[in-house]
C-alpha cells in the first residue's frame, strides 16, 4: 500500500453551543510522515483527529486523503485505522476476531484474513493470545491488540489517540521507542495525538502545536525547541519549562532584576528600547567559569538531585510573567492553579551538572550565553 | 449528505416501532377522545359530534362520582401505606445485615405474580362470613383474642371497603418501594457518611442529615409511580369483587359501561379523564427525568 | 465497610448500642417477614390440604396429610389457559426485546437530532392507562380478525416497546462511545455495528428484558379479556379469574388455581431474580 498524504484545508469545527473546537486549521501531512498533534486539553487535537477519521463532520473546510476529497465520507469508507485511548476492543470477541473485524467488514476472504492476522500477531508477539478475550488481557497486551487491529487493515492512514496515556510511566517510555520502530518498518502515514510534549518531541518527525483550536506552529521537534514562534509554544515545549521574566531592552542589552546581558550579535532588537519578556531554558545556564560570559547571582532555595542531573530553583527580583499563554501552556485556569504558595516574583529553574557544588541558601554564580536568550512581545506573545 | 447517510439507516431501523407507537398510543388516544365526544351507544359505532355532553353527564352521574371518591381514598391509603412500609423495610434491610438478599427476595416476590392471584388470596383472607363460616383473618383474630379487629373488610361501608383493598395492593407493592429506597440509599456515597461520622455525628444524625435529603428524588419517583399504578388498578378490583359499588373505581366503571352496557361514548369519556389524571403526574416527571439526564 | 466482616468480633469498632440495635433490627425484620408471608402460608397450606379437611374452621391449621388432589381437580380448568399464555408470552417477550434493543441502541448511540424527544414520546406510552386505548384497540383488532392469541401477542409486543426500549437505552448508554467509533472506523455501518458489536454486548440486557416482558405478559389480565373473544384462546389469568372468580367456588380450589397459575413467573423470579430486579428498577427511570 502506497502511503498517502493528508491535507486539511481551512478546517473548522463548531459544536452545539457555539464552542469553536477547531479554528481554520491548514495542515499538510506528507505521505509516510509521523505527525504529532500536541497541546493542552481542550485544544482541539482529538477533534482534529476525529475529523480526519470521519467521526466528526466539519463545520467548514475540506479534508483530503491523498488526492481524494473525503470531507463528506463516512468513516467506514475512508480506509483509515484508529487506535483509541481506551483501546475500544470488542469485549465479546477473541483477539483474533477483534483484529480481523475490519477485514471481515470489508469482506476479505477468511483464509486471507487469518493469514494477515497471524502475520501481525507475530510482529507484535500476540500469537499466544489469539483466542483470549480482551477481559483476560493486561493493559499492555490490550494496547498491542488495539495496534494490531489497526495494522492488519493495511490502511492509508494510522490515527492514534493518546494510545499510551493509560500505561504506567516506565512502560510508556519503552512503548514510545517501539512505536517509532513500528513506524519505520511499516511506513504508513501516522497522525498521533498526545497532551504530553515529551512524547511529541520523541515520536514526531514533525509536531503540530495547537491551542484553543488554532494551530500555533508546525515544525520539527528541534525547531520547535530552538525557535518557538510565540510565548505559548516556548512555554509548552520543553520540560522543565522555559524560565520567563519581564525585562527591558535598551542600549543593546537586556535588563531584568539586577542582571544585564548584552544582546546576541545580529539581534533584531539591536536598536530598540522597549519592554520584553525574556525566556531562558533551564539548560541555558552553566556555572560561571570566568570565561567572559555574562553572569548572574542566584540564591537557590530548593535543590533537586535526580541522580544524573541537578536542578536548582531560585527567585529572581523581577515581576513574574503570568499571561494567558503561560497559563494555558500548563493547563491552568488561573494563577492559583500553579502555585501552592502565592508569589509575585519570577522563579527560575536551572539545570546544572550533577557534581556542581551547590547547597540551598548558598549563593552561586551562573553564566548565561546571549545566544540562549529568547525574547517575546509582552502583549502578543510573538517572538521578537 | 453526510448527515443523511449517517442517520438514515438508524431512523429506518426504529421506524416500525415509531409507527406502532404512533398508531397504538397516540392515534388511539385521539380516537378515544373522538369517541368520548360522540354519541356512540350500542354495538354499531357512531361518530356524531355531541360536544362535551358525555363529560357533563359524568359530573352528575352518581356512580361515577362514587368511583372517583373511591379512587381518591384508595390512592391516599395505598400510596401512603406502601411508602411507609417500603421505607421501613428499606431502612431495616439497608445496613448490610446478613441475609439481605433473602429479605429482599421475600418482600419482592408479589411483584412476580399476577394481581388476579393476589386478589384471590386476599379476597379470601378478608372474608366477612360470620358464625360457623367465619374464616380468613377474622377467624385468626377471633381465635387469638383480637376480636376487636374483626370487620367486614372490602364489604364494609365506604371508605373502609376501599382501604381494605388498599391493604392488599400495598402488600403487593411495598417490596417494590423498598427496592427503590434501597437503591436510593445505596446511592449516597459512603465517603459522605464516613466524613460525617468522623466529624462526630451519631448514626441517627448521619441518616437524618445526610442520607434523608438525598432520598427526595427517590421519593418523588416512588410517588409518581404509585399514583399512576393506583389510577390504573383494574385486575385487583375485578377479581376481588367486580360488581361491588363499594370499591368501584373509574377503571372498573369504564369497563362495565363500555363492554357490558355498550355505552362506548361514556366509557371513552371516563378513559380520557383517567388519561388526563395520569398525564398530570407523569408528564412533568418524564420531562424532569430527561432534564436531569441531560445535565449528566 | 465490608472489611468489618473480617475483623474478629471483639475487636470491631462499634458504638455502645450497636449489639442491641442489630438484634432489634433482626427482630423487627423477622416479625415483618412473618406478617408478610401470612398470605403465602394460607395459600400453600390450603392448596396442599386434602379436600376433606378443608373447612372455614380449619383454615389456619396445617394439613394433617399432604395431598395434591386439589391441584388435580383444578388443573384441567387451567390447562388450556396455561398453554395459551405460554404460546403467547414467550414469542411476545422475545420479539419485543429485539425491537427494544434496536430502538435503545439507536436512541442512545446514534443520536440524531430529536432522539431525546422521540424517546420521551415512546416512554410516555409506558404510563398511559390502558383504558384510554381499549375501545379503539378492540375495534381495530376485531376488524383485522386478530381477536386471538396472535392479536394478544401483538398487543403485548407493541405496548411493551416503551419499557424494553428504556431497558436497552439505559444499558447502551453505559457502554463506551469509543466502541461504536471503533466499529465505524473498522468499516461497519449502523446495522452491522448493531448486529456484531452491540447485540453480543447486550446479552445481560436481553435477559432482563425478556424476563420482565414475559412476567408482564403472563400476568396481564386486562388485555386478555379485551382482545381475546373466544374462551379457547383465553390466557391463564382469565382462566384463573373464571375458575376462582365467583364466590361459589370452594376456596381451596381457588387457592390451588392461583398457585398453579403463578408457578412459571415465580420460577423465573426464583431462578433469575437478579435480572427481574433490574427490570423492576429500569421502570423507575433513575430520576
Amino acid at each position: 500500500m502506497e502511503p498517502v498524504g493528508i491535507r486539511l484545508q481551512g478546517v473548522t469545527k463548531r459544536f452545539k453551543g457555539h464552542v469553536l473546537a477547531v479554528d481554520n486549521v491548514n495542515l499538510e501531512i506528507e505521505p509516510g510522515e509521523f505527525m504529532v498533534l500536541v497541546g493542552p486539553s481542550g485544544c482541539g487535537k482529538s477533534t482534529l483527529l476525529r475529523v480526519i477519521a470521519g467521526l466528526e463532520e466539519v463545520s467548514g473546510g475540506r479534508v483530503y486523503l491523498g488526492d481524494e476529497d473525503v470531507t463528506t465520507k463516512l468513516p467506514q469508507h475512508r480506509d483509515v485505522a484508529m487506535v483509541f485511548q481506551s483501546y475500544a476492543l470488542y469485549p465479546r470477541m477473541s483477539v483474533r476476531r477483534n483484529m480481523g473485524f475490519g477485514l471481515r467488514m470489508r469482506r476479505t476472504e477468511k483464509t486471507e484474513r487469518d493469514r494477515r492476522v497471524d502475520e501481525v500477531a507475530h510482529i507484535l508477539g500476540l500469537e499466544r493470545l489469539l483466542d483470549r478475550r480482551p477481559g483476560a488481557l493486561s493493559g499492555g497486551q490490550r494496547q498491542r491488540v488495539a495496534m494490531g487491529r489497526a495494522i492488519v487493515r493495511e490502511p492509508k492512514v494510522f490515527l492514534l489517540d493518546e494510545p499510551l496515556s493509560n500505561l504506567d510511566a516506565k512502560l510508556r517510555v519503552t512503548m514510545r521507542a517501539q512505536l517509532s520502530l513500528l513506524h519505520q518498518r511499516l511506513g504508513v502515514t501516522t497522525v498521533y495525538v498526545t497532551h504530553d510534549q515529551v512524547e511529541a518531541m520523541t515520536l514526531g518527525q514533525r509536531v503540530a502545536v495547537l491551542r484553543d483550536g488554532v494551530l500555533q506552529q508546525v515544525d520539527t521537534p528541534t525547531n520547535l525547541f530552538r525557535h518557538p514562534v510565540n510565548l505559548f509554544v516556548a512555554a509548552f515545549i520543553g520540560s522543565p519549562s522555559m524560565n520567563f521574566v519581564q525585562g527591558r531592552v535598551a542600549n543593546g542589552s537586556v535588563n531584568f532584576a539586577d542582571v544585564t546581558i548584552p544582546l546576541p550579535a545580529g539581534s533584531a532588537l539591536a536598536g530598540s528600547d522597549r519592554q520584553v519578556v525574556v525566556g531562558i531554558r533551564p539548560t541555558g545556564f552553566s556555572t560561571a567559569t570566568g570565561d567572559g560570559l555574562p553572569t548572574m547571582k542566584a540564591v537557590p532555595d530548593v535543590v533537586e538531585d535526580l541522580g544524573d542531573e541537578r536542578y536548582i530553583h531560585f527567585d529572581v527580583d523581577a515581576p513574574r510573567v503570568d499571561t494567558e499563554a503561560t497559563r494555558a501552556a500548563v493547563d491552568a485556569k488561573s494563577a492559583e492553579d500553579i502555585l501552592l504558595l502565592p508569589e509575585d516574583r519570577a522563579r527560575f529553574t536551572v539545570r546544572l551538572p550533577v557534581d556542581t557544588p551547590v547547597t540551598a541558601g548558598q549563593p552561586v554564580t551562573l553564566a548565561v550565553s546571549p545566544d540562549r536568550l529568547h525574547f517575546f512581545d509582552p502583549e502578543s506573545g510573538a517572538t521578537l | 449528505m453526510y448527515r443523511l447517510r449517517k442517520w438514515g439507516p438508524a431512523i429506518l431501523l426504529i421506524l416500525p416501532s415509531l409507527l406502532a407507537i404512533g398508531v397504538f398510543v397516540y392515534g388511539f388516544l385521539g380516537w378515544n377522545l373522538t369517541v368520548s365526544l360522540s354519541d356512540w351507544r350500542g354495538l354499531r359505532p357512531s361518530y356524531n359530534y355531541v360536544g362535551f355532553e358525555n363529560y357533563t353527564r359524568l359530573a352528575s352521574d352518581g356512580r361515577f362520582t362514587n368511583s372517583v371518591g373511591n379512587v381518591i381514598v384508595f390512592t391516599i391509603v395505598f400510596v401512603g401505606g406502601a411508602l411507609l412500609v417500603g421505607f421501613l423495610l428499606a431502612y431495616l434491610v439497608e445496613r448490610r445485615i446478613r441475609g439481605e438478599g433473602f429479605f429482599r427476595a421475600i418482600f419482592l416476590f408479589p411483584m412476580a405474580i399476577s394481581l388476579i392471584a393476589v386478589a384471590i388470596i386476599w379476597r379470601w383472607l378478608m372474608s366477612n362470613a360470620t358464625g360457623a363460616q367465619q374464616t380468613g383473618l377474622n377467624r385468626l383474630f377471633s381465635s387469638i383474642g383480637l376480636e376487636f379487629l374483626v370487620n367486614d373488610w372490602f364489604k364494609a361501608d365506604q371508605p373502609f371497603a376501599v382501604m381494605a383493598v388498599a391493604i392488599a395492593a400495598g402488600w403487593a407493592l411495598s417490596g417494590y418501594i423498598m427496592a427503590l429506597f434501597l437503591a436510593g440509599m445505596r446511592g449516597v456515597s459512603d465517603d459522605l457518611r464516613e466524613a460525617a461520622r468522623v466529624d462526630g455525628a451519631s448514626e441517627r444524625r448521619v441518616f437524618w442529615h445526610i442520607v434523608r435529603p438525598m432520598l427526595l428524588p427517590v421519593l418523588m419517583s416512588a410517588v409518581v409511580i404509585l399514583v399512576h399504578i393506583s389510577f390504573k388498578t383494574f385486575d385487583l378490583i375485578f377479581a376481588m369483587d367486580a360488581e361491588s359499588r363499594l370499591i368501584e373505581m373509574p377503571a372498573i366503571y369504564m369497563w362495565f359501561t363500555t363492554f357490558d352496557s355498550f355505552n362506548f361514548n361514556r366509557g371513552a369519556a371516563i378513559a380520557t379523564l383517567l388519561m388526563v389524571g395520569v398525564a398530570v403526574v407523569i408528564v412533568p416527571y418524564i420531562w424532569y427525568s430527561m432534564r436531569m439526564e441531560r445535565r449528566q | 465497610m465490608s472489611a468489618r466482616v473480617d475483623v474478629p468480633r471483639d475487636l470491631r469498632i462499634r458504638s455502645r448500642w450497636a449489639p442491641h440495635v442489630t438484634t432489634l433490627r433482626y427482630l423487627a425484620l423477622f416479625a415483618l417477614v412473618c406478617l408478610f408471608l401470612i398470605p403465602v402460608y394460607v395459600l400453600v397450606v390450603t392448596a396442599l390440604k386434602d379436600p376433606s379437611q378443608v373447612s372455614p374452621r380449619q383454615m389456619w391449621n396445617l394439613p394433617d396429610v399432604l395431598s395434591l388432589d386439589t391441584f388435580r381437580t383444578v388443573w384441567p380448568k387451567l390447562e388450556t389457559g396455561f398453554r395459551n399464555s405460554l404460546v403467547m408470552a414467550v414469542p411476545a417477550s422475545i420479539i419485543s426485546s429485539v425491537l427494544g434493543a434496536a430502538n435503545g441502541f439507536v436512541l442512545s448511540k446514534w443520536r440524531f437530532p430529536g432522539a431525546d424527544i422521540v424517546f420521551a414520546l415512546i416512554l410516555f406510552g409506558m404510563f398511559i392507562p390502558y383504558q384510554s386505548i381499549l375501545i379503539p384497540l378492540r375495534q381495530v383488532l376485531s376488524d383485522a380478525g386478530l381477536t386471538n392469541l396472535t392479536g394478544l401477542a401483538l398487543v403485548h409486543i407493541i405496548y411493551g416497546l416503551p419499557i424494553t426500549t428504556l431497558i436497552f437505552r439505559s444499558y447502551f448508554a453505559s457502554i463506551s462511545d469509543e466502541l461504536i467509533d471503533a466499529s465505524q472506523v473498522d468499516g461497519a455501518g449502523m446495522l452491522r455495528t448493531f448486529a456484531y458489536v452491540a447485540v453480543p454486548i447486550a446479552l445481560p440486557a436481553f435477559a432482563v428484558s425478556i424476563i420482565w416482558q414475559f412476567t408482564q405478559a403472563w400476568n396481564d389480565f386486562l388485555f386478555g379479556i379485551v382482545v381475546v373473544t373466544r374462551a379457547t384462546h383465553w390466557p391463564v389469568t382469565v382462566a384463573l379469574n373464571n375458575t376462582a372468580g365467583s364466590q361459589v367456588v370452594p376456596y381451596h380450589e381457588a387457592m390451588a388455581a392461583a398457585a398453579l397459575a403463578s408457578i412459571p413467573t415465580l420460577l423465573v423470579y426464583v431462578l433469575m431474580g437478579r435480572f427481574f430486579m433490574r427490570g423492576l428498577m429500569a421502570g423507575a427511570l433513575k430520576g
